[in-house]
């Protein structure tokens, strides 16, 4: 049957053809994707393995099956569904307030020399301390209640929007500046149609920075100032050693984060689908 | 056509509608002083189409971009229509070598782009973006991205975008020198239809000696260290527009000559056309 049916497919040579290039566009993105569970796959297997042969103490690192079933009782109990909403809204609200100001900031920056001359060695100075350091200070200023956890989460997206916004705002290849002069374009022309479309590549790799950098924010201003969201109960399972509660937290946050990833790189292709198809 | 009339009813007879005069400029480059340009004078009238040639190095495309009024920096005077040029203007447009189209853009935005400062509104860029396309040859690529093109197709775009505002001065910094000879012999003609289509004054630089013959009215040429005017050759009627005519030929045989370069001796036509003369 299966063979019958393969001479068939194949004596259709037309369509066979007609598909083709329909097939390379799907595969790669499926090989890419293939690839990348690899590792992961190979990672769960080997923990598999060794708790099925006792190799692996409970208290140390719990099976596979336990913290998959945590995972689904909190789902079920709505516990970790309602962490995961909260912490959800204060990376969102943080990121993009920090975004937002560090898009403009970034991009006044970048177009300003005298700016850059004024602000560069004190945001440089600033932005080397951990974010985390700053939480004494911003704790004395505004309490320990939600404003915290949105300004130091935005600080942390902040930082890396500004610094690779303002570097992709100066890196505009000068042919294309003097094209803006030649078309006697007005400022805002120029920040339209060339300088913003030009930093795009480096305003995205600010953005993945900065949601990286909010997340790791998030939990870590959790584990100190908060009693609900993700990273509080990591903090939780880890004090009452629940380590299938810390990993069920983990795995939600890394699967959150590589979706809102996945996001960032969809919406970069929209807005350069002018790009030639790069040969892989 | 009332061109002419129209000229000497405004008094236009002796001011020149592009006027260098006296012109010189310097770089310093790593506590070194260049000069790009020493001296230069020329006046460009209405609807004269004028190729400057010389060898690399020796200014073509700073003086370009003083007339464009991109670098004011300079000793002497560029005068258009008796006005000091103190910065770009859409009276001025330009096409480089490299396309510079915006490849973000598609091919009908990025001449549409050239109109952002225009006051037309948005009915009549359309119409001027499109009859523009179709001068050279688009009109089916409007929506492709400059990356879809060919270089002979975004040259003719940077062409379309260079002429959408109505120009009074073309100026071309060698813009064919990137494309292939046959491409480049087909785009000569086109840009020779486009001028006289539009009327516009043009200032072409190039290195390609046939191509300052075959399109110039006048040729101009430089030398270099410091970049100076040579000599600047009038394109007689005698000439005819045909590359192989024994009159192109010889100017050809003398441009190069200018340039330094000994004449093309193993070439049979210009034996024939010396011989016959
Ligand atoms: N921005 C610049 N800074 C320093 N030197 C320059 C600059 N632009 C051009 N030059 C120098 O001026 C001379 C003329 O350059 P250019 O006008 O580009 O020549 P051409 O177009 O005839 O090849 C060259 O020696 C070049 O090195
Ligand atoms: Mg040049």
């Amino acid at each position: 049957m299966g063979a019958g049916q393969a001479t068939a497919l194949s004596g259709h040579g037309d369509s066979t053809a007609g598909a083709a290039p329909t097939h390379r566009r799907i595969f790669p993105a499926a090989g890419a994707l293939a690839l990348g569970l690899v590792v992961p796959l190979g990672l769960l297997t080997a923990w598999t393995v060794a708790a099925l042969l006792g190799q692996l103490p409970e208290q140390i690192l719990p099976p596979p099956w336990i913290v998959f079933d945590t995972l689904l009782e909190g789902i079920q109990d709505g516990s970790l569904l309602s962490s995961t909403v909260t912490s959800l809204k204060r990376v969102a609200e943080g990121f993009a307030a920090g975004a937002l100001v560090g898009l403009v900031f970034g991009t006044a920056v970048g177009l300003s020399k005298t700016l850059r001359e004024f602000v560069d060695p004190l945001f440089l100075a600033l932005s080397q301390v951990p974010t985390l350091g700053w939480m004494p200070i911003v704790i004395l200023i505004v309490g320990i209640d939600e404003g915290l956890k949105i300004i130091v989460i935005g600080w942390s997206a902040f930082i890396p929007v500004v610094l690779n916004t303002s570097q992709g705002v100066r890196d505009v290849p000068e042919a294309y500046v003097e094209l803006g002069r030649v078309l006697s374009f007005s400022r805002w022309s120029k920040l339209t149609m060339i300088v913003l479309p030009s930093a795009i590549p480096s305003i995205f790799t600010g953005l993945r920075e900065g949601l990286a950098n909010g997340w790791q924010t998030l939990v870590a201003v959790e584990l100190i100032a908060s009693f609900e969201g993700l990273g509080y109960l990591m903090a939780y399972g880890r004090q009452l050693f629940q380590l299938e509660l810390v990993l069920s937290a983990m795995i939600v946050v890394g699967l959150i984060g590589l979706a809102f990833h996945g996001l960032l790189t969809l919406t970069e292709n929209h807005l350069q689908r002018w790009r030639p198809e790069t040969p892989r | 056509m009332s061109g002419p009339v129209a000229i000497s009813a405004k008094g236009r007879g002796k001011s020149h509608a592009l006027e260098i005069t006296d012109v010189s400029k310097k770089f310093s480059v790593a506590g070194r002083q260049v000069q790009a340009l020493s001296h230069i004078h020329l006046a460009v009238d209405e609807g004269e189409f004028v190729s400057i040639v010389g060898s690399s190095g020796c200014g073509k495309s700073t003086l370009l971009r003083l007339v464009l009024g991109l670098d004011t920096d300079y000793d002497g005077d560029i005068r258009v229509d008796g006005h000091r040029v103190e910065r770009p203007g859409l009276d001025r447009s330009i096409v480089f070598q490299e396309h510079r189209l915006l490849p973000w853009l598609n091919v009908e935005a990025n001449v549409a782009a050239a109109l952002r400062q225009s006051g037309l509104s948005a009915a009549e860029r359309g119409e001027l973006v499109r009859d523009h396309l179709h001068l050279v040859g688009l009109d089916q690529f409007a929506k492709a991205h400059p990356a879809q093109l060919s270089g002979g197709m975004a040259q003719r775009v940077a062409i379309a975008r260079a002429l959408v505002t109505k120009p009074r001065f073309l100026l071309l910094d060698e813009p064919l020198g990137a494309l292939d000879a046959l491409t480049r012999l087909r785009l000569q003609d086109e840009l020779q239809r486009i001028v006289r289509h539009e009327g516009t004054t043009a200032v072409l630089v190039t290195h390609d000696v046939d191509e300052a013959v075959y399109l110039g009215d006048r040729i101009v040429i430089m030398h270099p260290h410091p970049g100076r005017i040579a000599t600047v050759l009038p394109v007689t009627a005698a000439v005819s527009r045909d590359r192989s005519d024994p009159n192109f030929i010889r100017l050809r045989d003398e441009v190069l000559s200018w340039l330094g370069v000994s004449r093309t001796g193993n070439d049979a036509g210009a034996e024939l056309a010396r011989r016959s003369a």
